[in-house]
């Protein structure tokens, strides 16, 4: 069972459901440690006084917020935990809204939210708020402290659990009225170039399977390692080759269509390849 | 213009999308220096060599992958990043897939797309498309030195892309221990739980929520700047309802009155 990186309650109406959070997510990167290259011995990260030229210990370091100014003013733990909200232990749900009316930009990070206790009210109110979210499609809203952060998030049915996303707030996602060239008007397409689009699309359809598509990054950089060890030189790969300019997007939806009927590319296979 | 952080082409079948990735986020988190308490200078971190006790400058600074206890593969940056894969700054759409199949825990980190030099009428083209069709496009992204597997799909006006996780990162749910009650919740207690469910019932407004810690550290930081005081308050502690449908009764009397 995984750790346990949150304890609180959830909370709708007078229903209190104590629960913990544990991740959804695992870390399967591999990690790396810097080393001196002349020795290969690791390096330690020290923290220095840029005045005094002297290695510091962590129980001499304040956090301080630069103002404006070029001032500083120093804040303590303590006083980052006094201004956490009195909530700080409930995810107090605020609204529930239809799933599929949140578009997924807005979640963030993953967690599963598991009864706290043994206790069969726990256990049945837990079991209560995953059934009927299953049943109606919904999800519940609210907002909670994590680490000193406050969150906004959202809880909805998994899989028979209940898995929380934290979200972005709505100011966190930038409306990308800076971005030029998004989709405009004057470039619209002719009915005959949306039928080819669709149909390569249709094409190259196929189930979503997750667990096709497997992290190729993590496992070239295991080969990495294990050549490097067994005292291979390693090359950067050469780059594919480019695809072929076609700049006239009839001409190019036409001969995709072509080769696609001629069996030529069966780009579905593509990704299973390394 | 907002700057962009990666450009190259999007591919399926042989036609070309020019594209330019831009942020779609930004992080409003207030972020503080780690000081020196005595006298308020910064903090600024040395690499030391734990065999020489001297500063490693960072052209000497390779990377170690422990095998085993205190046991390290040394590799410099440029092996490691030999890892990246393909850089011909292309993202080949391989597959399309139901937009709705795609739970959202798949979905990472999320960036807008804009079209590339001369590429607007593909840009629309794909927008279009894939609006129409309610897919997404699944493929493969080398940015910075990593290889991630990413969704395009349509949102308004833009298309964004997704980094996404991989099935394997992701911990399933019946992995978790959750204990099972000693029965199941009855019909009544459903219903009621629905009740309430739909009383609170809301459109999803995201900018009715607000960060407001984030506005009280600001508020700390300018009356601490003003050598105010803090005062410390004490949590409080929630418990289980003992009678799950009497709390589940009162709830509802609770809205309706």
């Amino acid at each position: 069972m995984p750790r346990a990186l949150w304890s609180g309650s959830l909370s709708f109406g007078l229903v209190n459901v104590p629960v913990v959070m544990v991740p959804a997510v695992r870390d399967l990167d591999l990690h790396f440690r810097q080393l001196h290259a002349k020795d290969g011995a690791p390096i330690d990260v020290q923290r220095w006084c840029s005045k005094e030229d002297v290695e510091v210990g962590w129980d001499e370091i304040d956090r301080a917020f630069e103002l404006d100014d070029g001032g500083q003013v120093i804040v303590t733990d303590e006083e980052l935990e006094a201004i956490e909200p009195r909530r700080t232990r409930t995810i107090e749900i605020e609204s529930f809204v239809d799933l599929s009316e949140v578009d997924p930009i807005y979640f963030d990070h993953p967690y599963y939210l598991l009864p706290a206790s043994g206790d069969d009210g726990s256990a049945r109110a837990y079991r209560l708020l995953t059934d009927v979210m299953a049943r109606t499609e919904r999800a519940a809203l609210g907002q909670f402290v994590m680490r000193a952060k406050e969150y906004l998030a959202i809880v909805r049915s998994h899989d028979g659990a209940l898995m929380l996303s934290t979200m972005l707030f709505a100011d966190e996602v930038r409306d990308g009225n800076d971005v030029e060239n998004a989709a405009q008007k004057s470039h619209k397409p002719s009915a005959q170039q949306l039928k080819a689009a669709a149909a390569v699309i249709e094409e190259l359809s196929g189930k979503w399977e997750p667990g096709e598509w497997k992290d190729r990054y993590r496992r070239r950089l295991r080969d990495v390692v294990a050549r490097k060890r067994k005292g291979q030189t390693i090359k950067a790969p050469k780059p594919r080759e480019a695809v072929p300019e076609m700049p006239d997007l009839m001409a190019a939806l036409e001969q995709t269509l072509a080769d696609m009927r001629e069996g030529k590319s069966d780009k579905r296979r593509e990704k299973q390849e390394a | 213009m907002a700057r962009s952080i990666w450009n190259g082409t999007i591919t399926f079948g042989l036609i070309a999308v020019p594209i330019r990735v831009h942020s779609a986020t930004e992080s409003h988190t207030i972020h503080f220096h780690q000081v020196h308490a005595k006298d308020g200078a910064r903090i600024k971190q040395k690499r030391i060599c734990s065999k020489e006790r001297k500063e490693v400058p960072y052209e000497e600074v390779a990377m170690g992958y422990e095998v085993r206890g205190g046991e390290f593969v040394m590799l410099e940056k440029d092996e490691i990043d030999a890892a990246a894969g393909d850089r011909s700054r292309t993202i080949a759409l391989e597959q399309f897939v139901e937009r709705t199949e795609v739970d959202p825990v798949f979905y990472d980190r999320v960036y807008y797309l804009g079209a590339g030099d001369d590429g607007q009428d593909a840009y629309r083209l794909l927008h279009d498309a894939l609006e129409r069709s309610g897919r997404a496009g699944i493929g493969r992204w080398v940015f910075h030195n990593r290889e991630y597997l990413v969704a395009v799909r349509p949102l308004n006006k833009f298309l964004v892309l997704h980094t996404m996780r991989f099935a394997d990162e992701l911990v399933s749910a019946d992995k978790l221990e959750i204990p099972s009650p000693s029965r199941r919740p009855s019909d009544r207690e459903l219903e009621m739980a629905e009740q309430l469910v739909s009383s609170l019932q809301k459109a999803f407004r995201p900018s009715a929520f607000k960060d407001s810690y984030r506005d009280r550290v600001r508020d700390l930081i300018a009356r601490k700047a003003k050598g105010e005081e803090i005062e410390l308050p004490a949590p409080e502690k929630a418990e289980a309802p003992g009678d799950l449908a009497a709390a589940l009764e009162a709830s509802l009397g609770k809205r309706r009155s």
